[in-house]
């Protein structure tokens, strides 16, 4: 395969997901104006200013972190997809590694961007189909069912679940970088143990990576 | 009187989703296309659906769990657009407290919304606090992707140029080492946290403790256990499920030893 094609296929996948964001981003907010416009009411500024003034601090620091942190990892569709999609440590991150790792390919490959790719859009269309189907077709029997005394514990314990089976073989077969950011990570949570979701992730990640790097350096890896 | 379940909500809450939907498929044809012209095999790419598809059922159902749990308040259209398009489990009822409580909802996330201003200020506040990734994206993923990419490859070539293995320069770091070590940064973090995390005192389940060690622990050896048996059977259909079928035992297990353990111990989260 020419270089060509290569180049070509990613700036193709950079324009159409540039498009995607910009349409997405207007639909999102088309949902509240369309509301406005149909009961014809405009919420006063002040209090949507004021609402935002709790969110975007956190929220919108948290979206570039997530931005620059995420796109190497899902690959170039991958990203425009998920940022679109939503879910991403939860979900979408953590189903493209598992893609990657079950069709062995490389994240940084252009197989690792394709099966990404694949595994974040069917993820993706899964994930709105169960939403969609659960919404509009069990709405009655919906709370009944996801706050079932039997399954609660089951919905709980979903992070767990879903990480510990992820890392199982991750760990196995990267033993020697994966001490270290564990190490570092029980430690923080020991002395800060409420330390949201997306900065313990960052304190991870940037653990982990500077720890495989001297690593490197070194030789032992 | 305002209707929290007003058809034309769920109308306008259909046109957002479908949007997000099209795109998904449009990139999965795509991408098919390419790994086609790539020489992926056929098989290995129809396991890639599958298997991800598996994976995503048991977390998709507490995504829904989610979507139910704000419905009180907001109904489901909100709710139901919010975690389909960026939203995350983590951070909408966050905001959907936020949003009520600036736009003067009175007895948080159990009352009604009943007054439609309030509603459409809610999910304007929803909405525009979660968007800016979507702002930003435009911007930087492609040189930041092009970087990564590139990185590896220059390093590649190098050692080929070299005919060596013995540079240990950044691009080769990046191209063997980096993925590797922030997926396990990331996999890493909800393993610490579910092994010594607090969570909120009121809430079960968000805390380290007895049940999320357990469930852990099952999802570990499941997994590890499948593999081997994959391996050793030379199971290779096997390979690509092995896990999603030990997050869906972990998660069994999770029932089963709730309802098995006294409630004392089931209930321990030693950090709240």
């Amino acid at each position: 395969m020419s270089k060509k094609t290569e180049k070509s296929y990613f700036d193709r996948v950079h324009s159409w997901g540039r498009i995607s964001s910009v349409t997405a981003l207007c639909v999102l907010l088309m949902f509240p104006l369309s509301i406005c416009l149909y009961y014809n009411v405009f919420p006063p500024i002040n209090g949507v200013l004021q609402g935002l003034l709790k969110l975007i601090p956190t929220y919108w620091t948290v979206a570039v972190v997530e931005v620059i942190v995420y796109t190497p990892m899902l690959g170039a569709g991958g990203t425009y997809l998920s940022f679109v999609t939503g879910n991403i440590a939860n979900l979408k991150l953590p189903c493209a590694i598992s893609a990657m790792e079950g069709a062995k390919v490389k994240a940084n490959s252009e197989e690792g961007e394709v099966v990404s790719t694949i595994a974040i859009a069917t993820s993706a269309i899964v994930t709105t189909a169960v939403l969609a189907i659960g919404v509009l077709a069990f709405a009655p029997f919906l709370q009944a069912f996801t706050e079932s005394a039997l399954l609660k514990p089951a919905f709980a314990q979903v992070l767990p679940a879903l990480f510990g089976a992820l890392g199982a073989g991750y760990f196995i077969k990267h033993w020697r970088i994966s001490f270290f950011p564990i190490i570092v990570m029980i430690i923080v949570l020991v002395f800060a143990p409420t330390m949201g979701a997306s900065t313990l992730l960052f304190v991870g990640i940037v653990a982990s990576v500077l720890g495989a790097l001297l690593m490197y350096k070194k030789g032992w890896i | 009187m305002f209707n929290l379940n007003d058809p034309m909500l769920y109308v306008f809450a259909a046109v957002v989703i479908l949007f997000v939907l099209a795109q998904s498929v449009f990139f999965l044809m795509k991408a098919w296309k390419r790994g086609k012209e790539l020489g992926i095999d056929k098989k290995k790419l129809r396991n890639v659906v599958s298997s991800s598809a598996l994976f995503t059922v048991p977390s998709a159902l507490s995504v829904l769990a989610t979507v139910i749990a704000l419905a009180p308040a907001l109904g489901l259209a909100i709710p139901w657009v919010r975690l389909s398009v960026i939203g995350n489990l983590m951070y909408e009822t966050t905001a959907a407290e936020a949003a009520m409580e600036a736009m003067g909802h009175q007895g948080g996330m159990a009352v009604p919304v009943s007054d439609p201003v309030i509603y459409a200020g809610i999910a304007w506040v929803m909405s525009l606090g979660i968007c800016f990734s979507l702002i930003i994206l435009p911007f930087v993923a492609k040189p930041l992707n092009k970087k990564f990419m590139s990185a590896g490859k220059k390093e590649e070539k190098a050692q080929s140029d070299d005919g060596t293995k013995k540079k240990r320069g950044l691009g080769g770091f990046i191209n063997d080492h980096a993925t590797p070590a922030i997926f396990i940064g990331l996999i890493g973090a909800f393993i610490a946290r579910a092994i010594i995390g607090a969570g909120k005192a009121e809430t079960f389940g968000d805390g380290a403790g007895v049940l999320s060690i357990i469930t852990l622990v099952v999802a570990i050896v499941a997994s590890i256990g499948f593999e081997l048996l994959a391996k050793k059977l030379k199971l290779t259909w096997l390979e690509p499920f092995v896990m999603p079928i030990g997050m869906i035992i972990a998660m069994i297990a999770a029932i089963v030893f709730f309802n098995v353990l006294p409630e004392d111990i089931a209930l321990l989260e030693w950090r709240g």
